[in-house]
C-alpha cells in the first residue's frame, strides 16, 4: 500500500513538474540563429550564454557550411521557412536587403543603447547599408595587410624595420629577395578565380583611385600592371594563380616566401609554425601619400524580415554586440569596432601585428554593396586572370571588367 | 475485375507493373528534375523565385545571352578536348593492360585486382593527390622530370594556361583507366579460345589474330566502355574543382563544372540550367550508343 502512495504522489509531482515545465515553454519566444560558426568560433558560444540569461527567449542555433549559407537563405526565405538570425558574408548582405529579405533595423538601432553605429569601423558598417538604411549589425571584420620576413630582409641587406611602404618599394625589395636556388620567392598572395582574388585584388584597384564601378581607371591599370610585373619576373609563384590565400600563406610560413598578403587569421598559425622573426606592415601604396585602402571581410548578423519576433531578435542581437570585447580573446576575431581595445595576448610577434591590422582596418572598404556582387566580382576575376596569364594586357582585361560590370549595374 | 486481378497475377498486367514501377521510379528521380531543368532554361530565375514554378518566360535569351559570352566557345572546346583526351587515355592504356593480363602470367589476376584502387577512391580525394603532385614549386611530377632531365625548369601544370587543362585530363585518366581495364579484361575472357586455335592452324599471326578475332569480338564492349566513358568524363567535377578550379583564366574550364559555377557561385541559376541541357543533347547521343551496343547483350 505504502509503496502505491508514494508511487501516485510521485507520478502527481512529475505531471506536475512537466505542466510547468510545459506552461513555462509556452511562454518562451523561440528563435533560430543560422551560422557557420563552429564550436571554436563566437556564434554557438553566444547563443547558449544568451540562452542561461533566462529572459524569456530561448535561441535554437543551427550551424550551415561556408558554401551554403546564400543558397541555403534563399531557399528557405522563398519557401517561408527562414531562421530569424542569419550570419551572412558581408558581399552578400545587399543581395538580401535590396530584395526586402532582412529586416530594417534602423529605427532599432537609433534606440538602442548598446548597438551605436558610430562605435562601428566604416567598412564594416557601410556593408549593412543598403539605401541609407542599417539592415544588419557587423558580426566581426578582418582585413589584409603585408606579412614580412625579417630574416630574410637581414640577410638580403635590407632593413628589417623598413617594410616596403610604395608599390615600387615592394617590387624592387621583392626583387632583391627572389631566390630562386633557396626556392624563395619575393612574395605570395593570391589572384585566384575566386572571390578571394578580388578579394586582394580591389584594394589595390583603390589605392590607385578606382573602385568597383570604375575598375579600368589608370591607377587600377596601374596596379594590375604592378601583379603582372610581380608574376612575369616571377617575384610571386605562378602557382599564386590557382592557390587560395591560406595556401600561399603556408609557404611564407615554411620560408619559401619572403613576403605575404593575408589576413589576421594567419596570426594564430604564423605564430606557431613561422621558424624566424616576422613583422606586419601596411599595404604598400602607389607613392607616398597617397590614399589607403583595405579590403574588408567577415559576416554580418541580420534579421530576416519574415521574423514573427523582430524585438526580440533585435534583443538577441544587442546582446551579441555586447560580447565583442572578448571575441579577440576567446575566438582570435576582431570586433568590428573602434571603440574596443583590443587587450594584449603577450605574444610580442601577435600584438605588434594586431596593432597593424586594426591600423588598416580604418582604411577598409567593403565590397560593394551590390545586390549582384558575385557577377561584378566574377568580371575582375576574369580581368585579373587574362592579364596574368599574358592573355590580354592590363588595360584591355580591365576594359573588358569595366564593359562588364557596366551592364551589371545597368 | 476478376479478369483484372488474373491478368496481374499472370499475364500481360503482370508485366505491366513490373514495367510501370523501375518507369515510375525514373520518372520521379530523373526524367522530372530534367524537365523541370529545361524549363528553368527558358526562364528569368532568380534567387527569390527559386521556390516557385511558374517564372516569366523568356524564350531562348538565356541561350542566346549564353552564346554572347566571349568564354563559352573556348569552354565547349575545352570540354571537347577533356572527353575526347581523357576517353583514348584511358582506353588505350585501359586495353593494352587487359591485353596485357590476359596473358595470364602468375600473380594476374591479383595485380589486376590491385589496379581497381584507384577507381575505388573517391574524386576528392584523387584530386588533393593530384594537387599536390602537380604542384608548381615542390610538385612530385616536376621533381622526377627534373631529376630524369627531361626538363630543365618547373612546369606549372595547375596554373600555367598552356597545360592546366592537361593537368586535370592526366589525373582523370589515371582515375578511369582501372574501370576501362576491368571492363575490357571480362570483353576478353568472354571470346572462346577455340577461335584463336583455329586462326592459328590457319597460320594467322599474332597481329593478324587480333585485327580479325580479338578487336571485333569485342566490339560490344568497346562501344559501352566509350559511351559510358563519355558519360564519366562529362560528369567529372571533383577533379577540377580540387585542382584547377577551371582557371587560370577559364583554361580548364568545362561545362560542368561552368553550369556549377554560374548556378551556385554567381547564382545565374538560368544560364547554369542552360548548359546543363546543352550537355544532355551529348549525354543522351552517349546513351543511345551505349544502349545499341549493349542490344547483342540483352538478346544474347
Amino acid at each position: 500500500m505504502g509503496i502505491r502512495k508514494y508511487a501516485v504522489i510521485g507520478a502527481l509531482a512529475l505531471a506536475g513538474v512537466s505542466m510547468f515545465g510545459l506552461s513555462a515553454k509556452a511562454e518562451d519566444v523561440k528563435l533560430t540563429v543560422w551560422s557557420l560558426d563552429r564550436d571554436i568560433q563566437p556564434a554557438p558560444h553566444l547563443v547558449a550564454d544568451f540562452n542561461k540569461l533566462n529572459n524569456g527567449i530561448q535561441i535554437e542555433y543551427r550551424q550551415i557550411q561556408f558554401d551554403d549559407v546564400v543558397s541555403e537563405a534563399m531557399r528557405a526565405y522563398s519557401t517561408g521557412q527562414a531562421p530569424d538570425i542569419i550570419a551572412i558574408d558581408n558581399p552578400e548582405h545587399a543581395l538580401f536587403s535590396s530584395r526586402g529579405a532582412f529586416l530594417d533595423l534602423t529605427d532599432m538601432i537609433s534606440k538602442s543603447t548598446v548597438i551605436k553605429p558610430e562605435n562601428y569601423f566604416p567598412g564594416p558598417l557601410k556593408s549593412v547599408e543598403w539605401d541609407g538604411k542599417y539592415y544588419g549589425v557587423p558580426k566581426a571584420t578582418n582585413t589584409i595587410a603585408l606579412y614580412y620576413n625579417k630574416d630574410m630582409f637581414k640577410a638580403k641587406g635590407l632593413d628589417p624595420n623598413k617594410p616596403p611602404q610604395t608599390w615600387d618599394e615592394l617590387v624592387e625589395d621583392a626583387r632583391k629577395l627572389t631566390d630562386p636556388t633557396a626556392n624563395v620567392y619575393g612574395l605570395a598572395f593570391s589572384a585566384k578565380a575566386n572571390e578571394e582574388g578580388t578579394f586582394q585584388f580591389l584594394p589595390w584597384a583603390q589605392m590607385g583611385g578606382g573602385s568597383y564601378e570604375n575598375i579600368n581607371s589608370e591607377g587600377a591599370v596601374k596596379a594590375l600592371t604592378v601583379w603582372k610585373t610581380i608574376m612575369d619576373e616571377k617575384l610571386a609563384s605562378p602557382d599564386t594563380l590557382t592557390r587560395g590565400q591560406w595556401d600561399s600563406t603556408g609557404t611564407f610560413n615554411s620560408g619559401n616566401a619572403a613576403m605575404a598578403i593575408s589576413g589576421p587569421w594567419e596570426l594564430d598559425r604564423m605564430s606557431q609554425e613561422a621558424k624566424f622573426d616576422w613583422g606586419v606592415t601596411l599595404l604598400p601604396v602607389p607613392q607616398e601619400g597617397a590614399e589607403r585602402s583595405s579590403a574588408m571581410g567577415d559576416f554580418n548578423w541580420a534579421i530576416f524580415a519574415s521574423t514573427k519576433h523582430p524585438e526580440e531578435a533585435f534583443k538577441a542581437l544587442e546582446y551579441f554586440a555586447s560580447q565583442d570585447d572578448k571575441m579577440f580573446k576567446n575566438y582570435g576575431q576582431l570586433p568590428a569596432r573602434s571603440d574596443i581595445a583590443i587587450p594584449a595576448t603577450g605574444q610580442a610577434l601577435k600584438d605588434a601585428g594586431l596593432k597593424v591590422f586594426l591600423e588598416q582596418l580604418k582604411y577598409a572598404k567593403p565590397r560593394g554593396p551590390h545586390p549582384e556582387w558575385p557577377k561584378i566580382s566574377k568580371a575582375i576575376q576574369d580581368a585579373i586572370q587574362a592579364a596574368l596569364t599574358g592573355q590580354s594586357s592590363p588595360k584591355d582585361a580591365l576594359d573588358q571588367a569595366a564593359e562588364k560590370i557596366k551592364a551589371v549595374l545597368g | 475485375m476478376k479478369r483484372l486481378l488474373s491478368s496481374i497475377r499472370d499475364g500481360n498486367g503482370f508485366d505491366i507493373v513490373l514495367v510501370a514501377f523501375p518507369l515510375g521510379f525514373l520518372f520521379l528521380m530523373a526524367g522530372l528534375p530534367l524537365l523541370y531543368n529545361i524549363l528553368m532554361s527558358f526562364q528569368e530565375v532568380d534567387m527569390f523565385s527559386l521556390g516557385t514554378f511558374l517564372r516569366p518566360f523568356v524564350g531562348f535569351k538565356n541561350y542566346q545571352d549564353l552564346f554572347a559570352l566571349p568564354e563559352t566557345w573556348p569552354i565547349l572546346g575545352n570540354t571537347a578536348i577533356f572527353v575526347i583526351g581523357s576517353i583514348a587515355g584511358q582506353f588505350l592504356i585501359g586495353f593494352g593492360l587487359a591485353l596485357f593480363f590476359w596473358v595470364n602470367f602468375p600473380g594476374a589476376s591479383w595485380l589486376r585486382g590491385l589496379f581497381l584502387v584507384s577507381w575505388v577512391m573517391p574524386g576528392l580525394v584523387v584530386g588533393a593527390i593530384w594537387n599536390w603532385i602537380l604542384s608548381g614549386d615542390f610538385g612530385v611530377l616536376n621533381f622526377m622530370l627534373r631529376e630524369t632531365g627531361i626538363i630543365s625548369g618547373n612546369i606549372f601544370w595547375r596554373s600555367d594556361p598552356n597545360y592546366s587543362l592537361y593537368a586535370v585530363i592526366m589525373a582523370n585518366v589515371w582515375l578511369g583507366t582501372a574501370f576501362n581495364m576491368i571492363l575490357l579484361s571480362v570483353g576478353l575472357a568472354s571470346i572462346p579460345g577455340d577461335l584463336y586455335e583455329a586462326a592459328e592452324l590457319d597460320g594467322a599471326n599474332a597481329w593478324q589474330r587480333f585485327w580479325t578475332i580479338t578487336l571485333p569480338m569485342m566490339r560490344s564492349t568497346i562501344g559501352a566502355i566509350i559511351s559510358l566513358g563519355l558519360i564519366f568524363t562529362l560528369q567529372q567535377f571533383d577533379l577540377f574543382a580540387a585542382i584547377t578550379s577551371g582557371g587560370p583564366n577559364n583554361s580548364s574550364n568545362v561545362t560542368q563544372y561552368w553550369a556549377w559555377d554560374l548556378s551556385f557561385r554567381q547564382y545565374d541559376f538560368a544560364k547554369g540550367a542552360t548548359i546543363s541541357v546543352i550537355m544532355i543533347v551529348f549525354v543522351m547521343f552517349a546513351s543511345v550508343v551505349y544502349v545499341r551496343s549493349t542490344r547483342h547483350e540483352v538478346r544474347g
